[in-house]
């Protein structure tokens, strides 16, 4: 590897390497910020208007992300395969034959995952009825390809930090070098902000505030959180990276819940069980927040200890914190403390029941004694499994520099 | 993909024929007189539930100025909430037509309830829907090679992304991959392809549960078990499925059953395969979804029964069985209400305009020139008396100037309908009910003479052959003529 970075350094000329972040990652960046902002305005919309179309704005925010994927993924393979530029093509992979960095051909992949989920969505419309859930095979290769693109515009941004990181190590960095590093992570730290947001929307309705005193819901948190903070973590390198993904995410949330209500909707179809007026928020976010603090805590204490060392401690510290937070606080959700502009609990879907358990402010089938303390073991098993994974995901992250 | 589309057929085809209120005739024909404006409707509803269902709309009364549409359950909590109305098109050519779509998000009984503007004031009026799930649509052949097409393209690529990822994507700008690097990354694309394999796999799988699981939904008429004792035919039919019974309580006396033109059941026996013998009977509810009738004298042979009854929801069922009627059956008499006639087979050939009546009285149909399906119409029907003349001593049947049943000869197609349209009475009494006082609709039969002239709204759902049974009273007989149609 030393001979590598040797070569790199000698055969490239300083001024050749890139001192911005390029116009790619920014676009990408926006492109994932569309998709997000988008799909939790769908799901706004469906739980309010429920009538929509492929041209609707929230629609409109997801393709983008797909259009500007295209555009970027297409400009970094085709000009990087066929154009001249040895620089670009030294810092490329190759995939069925063609040249770009790692990022923009998973990115294309999403991109099109995304456009495949397209018309197999419209046939499952006419098929089976139009959407009822969010979690449908349509839906979920919709997801993945989302998702992807934002890992591609991740490894875009990564790809450039880790460069960075060898440069600094082999020689040190210019100012405009070491600025440029500051900004990926910048951008590194909100796409883990945002990679949060889409792993509880995908988590919502496993922990939607009525089923926040089962073991199902901490499960579900125990599977797909601790994984994303260990990467997070683990390849930002940031001290409080857990707890600013954490933030991104409260945060993104809490904004939903104050901005939506202020955009008058209605339903426009039935059947209409709660007569809606204003765009419906999410709920209020699951206080992640607390335990990414303290696993940020946690793991700068922790460094030399073995993956699966640190991976066993946070499991149970990660499951312990969030069950002691989130349990008393989902009550508080069911409270009618709870019932104001902030925690936002009185918002309903128009197709909320009257006597449904959402409406009644009930729990859903509230575990307790044996089987709750075995349902939260379980679920730091598999947080401890998704936190090893995430690191160890995490530090190969750390080695793509193309 | 191969699998799973034949696996998707095998679901299809297994499948009973889609069967329901009237039996494969979805679409509503509805005329709507509501203050000075009369509007003839039709609604389509759509195959699958969730879905969207169409409407048209034909103003024949008092000018209208706009008109706008909304869906809504006839009962229950979510009747009290219309969502916002839409307003519906009106199309360029014709001045009277309008166009519009409802989006109905679960099954039951529906109405798409009609605002009304015009000189003449606001008015509401309301068409009852059915809205249940009558099929699973079977993915086509150019769909599924695109589909799996890319699907491939994705599997693959993705193998070489993972190739690429474990090898030059480690090493520095210039560099090459190691030989090392290089064999691990053999080592991963096989793995990764096992993988997404297995991810394809427990995709279809999850495809198959849903498929499934939509397909335990597809409507299915309650299933009746038939018996004949002598006369006294009984037809037990099973408990309903939830979603239909899903509903308020249900008056007294009918065991969760509406009572539609007041009764329990109306019951058509019709000789099949010549459709030659049709009898019109009311069975009484003696028990638990037990209904039972003293069977008049009928010509022996096999009978297709279909029994209209409406659910306490207001969900209305065409219930099917088939009946053997042997030929030393000893008939009772033919209770007031109910009808028998006899006319050709129809392999004798189609029959003509005109029916000459048992008592020399003749019905007459204003039969159009030619009839498509899918096309909405107003069949008109006239009672003359022997001399030819407009028939004068004419009755209401059942409340009604007129019942009709329009049968497709295959038994595919059965629909029993009234000169207002083809919904359930019950149901448009439940649909007006749920608009309050406020509405001017007209529910009411004229009073004074009944004419000699019925016309009934209704468009035949497919093409082929059909046997129309009209039914009309005079004095203290009901008459039953019989026409036949080929729409194209």
């Amino acid at each position: 590897m030393a001979s590598s970075v040797a070569s790199f350094a000698t055969d490239i000329p300083r001024t050749e390497r890139a001192t911005r972040v390029p116009w790619t990652i920014w676009a990408g960046v926006l492109g994932v910020t569309s998709a997000s902002l988008g799909g939790s305005w769908d799901v706004s919309w469906h739980r309010s208007i429920g009538r929509d179309s492929f041209l609707t704005p929230a629609h409109l925010m997801i393709y983008a992300c797909g259009v500007i994927a295209a555009l970027i993924c297409g400009y970094l393979i085709l000009y990087t395969t066929f154009g001249r530029s040895q620089t670009l093509k030294a810092e490329s992979v190759s995939v069925l034959g063609f040249r770009a960095p790692l990022g923009a051909f998973i990115a294309a992949w999403g991109g099109i995952a995304m456009l495949t989920s397209a018309p197999f969505d419209n046939w499952w419309h006419k098929a089976y009825g139009l959407d009822v859930k969010i979690i449908s095979p349509p839906h979920t290769l919709l997801i993945l390809g989302i998702r992807c693109v934002a890992v591609g515009v991740l490894f875009l941004i990564l790809a450039s930090m880790n460069r960075l990181e060898a440069e600094r190590v082999e020689r040190g960095l210019t100012v405009d070098s070491a600025a440029t590093y500051k900004t990926l992570q910048a951008l590194f730290l909100y796409m883990g902000g945002l990679m949060v947001v889409g792993q509880m929307f995908f988590l919502q309705e496993k922990t939607w505030d009525v089923v926040l005193h089962t073991t199902d819901a901490y499960t579900a948190l125990g599977i797909g959180v601790p994984i994303s903070f260990a990467i997070i973590s683990r390849v930002s390198g940031n001290r409080w990276a857990c707890a600013i993904a954490a933030a991104i995410y409260t945060v993104y949330i809490i904004s939903e819940i104050l901005i939506f209500p202020l955009f008058p909707a209605s339903p426009k179809l039935g059947p209409v069980f709660f007569q809606v007026t204003h765009l419906v928020p999410a709920k209020f976010p699951v206080l992640i927040i607390v335990p990414a603090i303290a696993l940020d805590l946690l793991w700068q204490r922790m460094k030399g200890w073995k993956s699966w060392q640190i991976a066993l401690v946070s499991g149970v510290v990660f499951m312990a914190i969030i069950f002691a937070v989130e349990w008393p606080f989902a009550s508080f959700l069911l409270s009618k403390a709870s019932e104001n502009r902030f925690f936002g609990t009185t918002y309903f879907d128009y197709n909320s029941r009257p006597n449904g358990l959402d409406r009644l402010r009930q729990f859903l089938d509230p575990a307790s004694g044996m089987h709750l303390f075995m349902g939260l073991v379980w679920a730091s098993v598999y947080a401890a499994i998704g936190t090893w994974f995430g690191l160890l995901f995490g530090n190969w992250m750390r080695g793509v520099k193309r | 993909m191969k699998n799973r589309l034949a696996a998707l057929l095998l679901v299809v085809l297994g499948m009973v024929p889609m069967a329901r209120a009237h039996v494969g005739s979805k679409d509503v024909f509805e005329t709507v007189h509501v203050g000075p404006y009369t509007l003839y409707v039709t609604v389509r509803p759509p195959n699958v539930i969730p879905g969207v269902a169409t409407v048209e709309v034909r103003s024949i009364g008092a000018a209208i100025t706009g008109l706008k549409v909304t869906p809504l359950p006839v009962t229950g909590e979510a009747s009290k909430h219309p969502p916002a109305a839409d307003v519906m098109q009106l199309s360029s050519a014709d001045p009277a037509f309008y166009t519009g779509a409802v989006w109905i998000m679960a099954g039951g009984t529906w109405q798409v309830r009609f605002d009304i503007d015009g000189a003449a004031g606001h008015e509401q009026g309301s068409v009852p829907v059915v809205a249940v799930p009558l099929s699973v649509l079977k993915m086509d052949k150019g769909m599924g090679t695109v589909l799996a097409l890319l699907g491939l393209f994705l599997v693959l690529s993705m193998s070489g992304i993972v190739a690429a990822s474990v090898g030059e994507a480690r090493v520095m700008p210039g560099a090459d991959a190691t030989p090392k690097m290089r064999q691990w990354g053999r080592v991963v694309t096989v793995a990764s392809l096992v993988v997404m394999a297995a991810a394809v796999a427990g995709g279809l799988h999850w495809w198959n549960v849903e498929a499934a699981g939509y397909a335990d939904h597809v409507y299915k008429a309650t299933p009746v078990h038939v018996t004949l004792s002598g006369n006294q035919l009984e037809l037990l039919m099973e408990e309903p499925k939830k979603d239909i019974r899903r509903g308020p309580p249900p008056p007294p006396n009918s065991d969760k059953l509406l009572l539609d033109h007041g009764k329990v059941m109306h019951l058509y026996a019709i000789r099949v395969p010549e459709m030659d013998v049709a009898i019109h009977l009311h069975p009484s509810l003696v028990g638990r979804g037990d209904f039972r009738e003293v069977l008049p004298a009928m010509p022996a042979g096999h009978y297709q029964l279909y029994g209209d009854i409406v659910h306490a929801s207001g969900f209305p069922e065409t219930l099917l069985a088939t009946l053997d009627v042997p030929d030393t059956m000893q008939g009772g008499a033919l209770d007031a209400d109910d009808a028998k006639a006899a006319t050709a087979g129809i392999s004798v050939g189609e029959l003509g305009n005109s029916f000459k009546l048992p008592d020399g009285y003749t019905l007459v149909w204003d039969k159009p020139a030619s009839m498509t399906a899918g096309t909405a119409y107003s069949f008109t029907f006239h009672l003359l008396d022997a001399s030819g003349k407009p028939a004068t001593d004419m009755q209401t049947y059942l409340g009604m100037a007129g019942h009709a049943a329009f049968v497709k000869t295959d038994g595919t197609v059965f629909a029993h309908t009234h000169p207002e349209g083809s919904a359930a009475m019950a149901d448009v009494m439940l649909a007006n009910e749920s608009l309050g006082a406020s509405s001017g609709m007209d529910m009411t039969m004229p009073m004074g003479p009944i004419a000699p002239d019925v016309s009934f709204p209704y468009g035949f759902p497919t093409s082929g052959r059909y046997r129309i049974f009209i039914q009309m009273k005079h004095g203290p007989t009901v008459e039953t003529g019989f026409f036949d149609a080929d729409p194209k």
